[in-house]
């Protein structure tokens, strides 16, 4: 994994987003129970633990898409929490879903182009539209085809270009190796490290794929049940017994 | 034979325009709307009052009926359909809702426009008469090419329109559009806004041809629901199809079947029965989109 190794930390050292005892329930049964992390201006920071840990309630009530019960979110200095889905995606937050989420029945131009929904420049869009084809070329090839005819491998691509349409300042990256054949879940990768170095985007990421997620992270937070049970640097969590046992399996 | 199909693609385009705001409506918000059909009266009536009371142009008989209805839509989905689907989560509740407001408008109609048959003045004189082959009257001719129009325009608005994009990004991602940044509200509301005013342009075009009156809006909701049947629901080239089908086939069963007598709808209902046995989920049924 030479080539996916994460940007030194580019970090500005100005706080991007930060949890403070963010608590969140779904119907009685809670998801996130007491949860603070913090991100810095241009990090990747991974989220990794095993299913129903809490990652993706992370990032869902980021989005707003779920509505938190206590605690508080902050973004660049302004409070998050409470605010409507559409609102946060004008600020600057962008993500892409779990399962990919694609439309369907929309050719892969209507598809990038619905990630720029929240803007206005069309100059700019059209810009945006042709770094996003050229970072993915595949993407070109198949701007007029319909959607649901991409493979899974494709159809991450668009959706991470569908995000990076939107211009965002922060990415949220939801399982992007999930149902992706192993070969591709490395140009996955290769292409999350030179949107963070390129765009000079903050990235947050939630993976099962722990390995793959501690390797190109400048840091990681552990969660289990709700919480989080260990934080740190990458590197050093990539050697820590604990996470080894819990989430890297054997060595390989 | 000429004259056959000529009458089902007059038929067939109005009902296509029907079938196209009903399916707009199931697509965006998942809701059957029953009142479709009162609707499409409702619009009939506003024409009829703004043309035959008022004195004033077809066209602006057609405008007021078009805005009017997307008013009458928009603030049923906003005061009515929202609160309901955001408090319960049974698909009947919705149902129950649109069957209530069926009956609500036609309460309104009869109260506002009486239960008399009502027409309007014919638009234009005339009739075009091809060897005998096809005779059809010039009004409906312009009716026919107005309802093909207003198809295209709507086919266009959605496939090219950042408001469209965004509704049928809605229809078949509800969770992502929301990521994209689409207010789910505002552009439930622009749905149904827009479904109801096809109804009521429909209602506005017929008028001039075979009138309008209360009892009109149950049997259009039906067919209504047949033309989403055949074609599938929520896919738009299913709702064009369907409204054409059904439209040829009730103009092949008058001429056909005129004989045997009354029976050109069991004849379609019978066929249809068969037709969505073998397939469900109709022509074009996708199970989004």
């Amino acid at each position: 994994m030479t080539q996916t190794a994460p940007n030194p930390a580019q970090a500005s050292g100005r706080k991007m987003l930060s949890f403070e005892n963010v608590e969140l329930y779904y119907d009685h049964v809670y998801a996130l129970k007491g949860v603070s992390i913090e991100l810095m201006e241009g990090e990747t920071v991974a989220l990794i633990g095993a299913n129903g840990a809490g990652k993706s309630s992370i990032l869902r009530a980021i989005t707003g898409l779920r509505k938190i019960k206590s605690g508080q979110i902050t973004y660049l200095g302004e409070r998050l929490d409470g605010r409507p889905a559409a609102d946060i995606v004008r600020r600057g937050i962008a993500m892409v879903p779990e399962g990919r989420r694609v439309f369907p029945l929309m050719s892969v131009k209507d598809n990038l182009l619905m990630g720029a929904f929240t803007r206005t420049d069309k100059a700019g869009i059209e810009q945006t539209l042709e770094s996003v084809l050229t970072r993915f070329p595949r993407l070109r090839e198949r701007f007029n085809q319909q959607a649901s005819t991409l493979s899974g491998g494709e159809q991450q691509m668009m959706v991470i270009g569908r995000a990076l349409m939107a211009k965002p300042r922060l990415l949220l990256l939801d399982e992007p190796s999930l149902g992706i054949a192993p070969k591709l879940v490395q140009d996955i990768a290769r292409a999350i490290v030179a949107i963070s170095r390129d765009e000079g985007v903050t990235v947050l990421l939630v993976e099962q794929n722990s390995r793959m997620a501690l390797s190109i992270s400048n840091r990681a937070y552990a969660l289990s049940t709700g919480q989080v049970v260990l934080s740190g640097q990458s590197a050093d969590l990539m050697h820590d017994e604990r996470i080894k046992a819990a989430y890297l399996g054997g060595e390989l | 034979m000429e004259q056959i199909l000529a009458n089902g693609l007059y038929l067939g385009a109005q009902y296509a325009l029907i079938a196209l705001g009903l399916t707009l409506i199931f697509s965006l918000m998942n809701v059957l709307n029953f009142a479709h059909g009162q609707m499409y009266v409702f619009g009939g009536f506003v024409t009829y009052t703004v043309v035959a009371q008022f004195g004033l142009p077809f066209i602006v008989g057609l405008v007021a009926s078009a805005a009017v209805l997307a008013v009458l839509g928009g603030l049923i989905e906003k005061f009515l359909f929202r609160p309901v689907i955001r408090r319960s989560k049974r698909e009947e509740s919705t149902m129950l809702l649109a069957a209530g407001i069926a009956f609500f408008l036609d309460a309104v109609i009869l109260l506002l426009f009486g239960e008399k048959q009502r027409g309007v003045p014919k638009i234009v004189n005339g009739v075009f008469n091809w060897d005998m082959r096809i005779i059809m009257p010039y009004d409906r001719i312009l009716i026919g090419i107005l309802a093909i129009t207003l198809i295209v325009s709507f086919i266009l608005f959605m496939q090219y329109s950042r408001t469209g994009r965004a509704m049928r990004a809605l229809a078949q991602d509800r969770m992502a559009a929301q990521l994209m940044g689409v207010d789910v509200d505002r552009y439930s509301m622009i749905g149904f806004a827009l479904g109801a005013m096809l109804a009521g342009l429909v209602g506005g075009l017929l008028v001039t041809i075979t009138g309008i009156n209360l009892g009109m809006g149950g049997p259009t909701s039906v067919k209504a629901f047949l033309m989403i049947m055949i074609g599938g629901a929520g896919v738009i080239s299913g709702a064009i199809a369907g409204g054409f089908i059904l439209g040829m086939m009730e103009s092949v069963g008058l001429t056909l079947l005129a004989a045997y007598g009354d029976i050109t709808y069991l004849v379609i209902f019978a066929t249809l029965m068969v037709f969505l046995a073998i397939r469900p989920q109709g022509l074009m049924g996708k199970p989004w989109g």
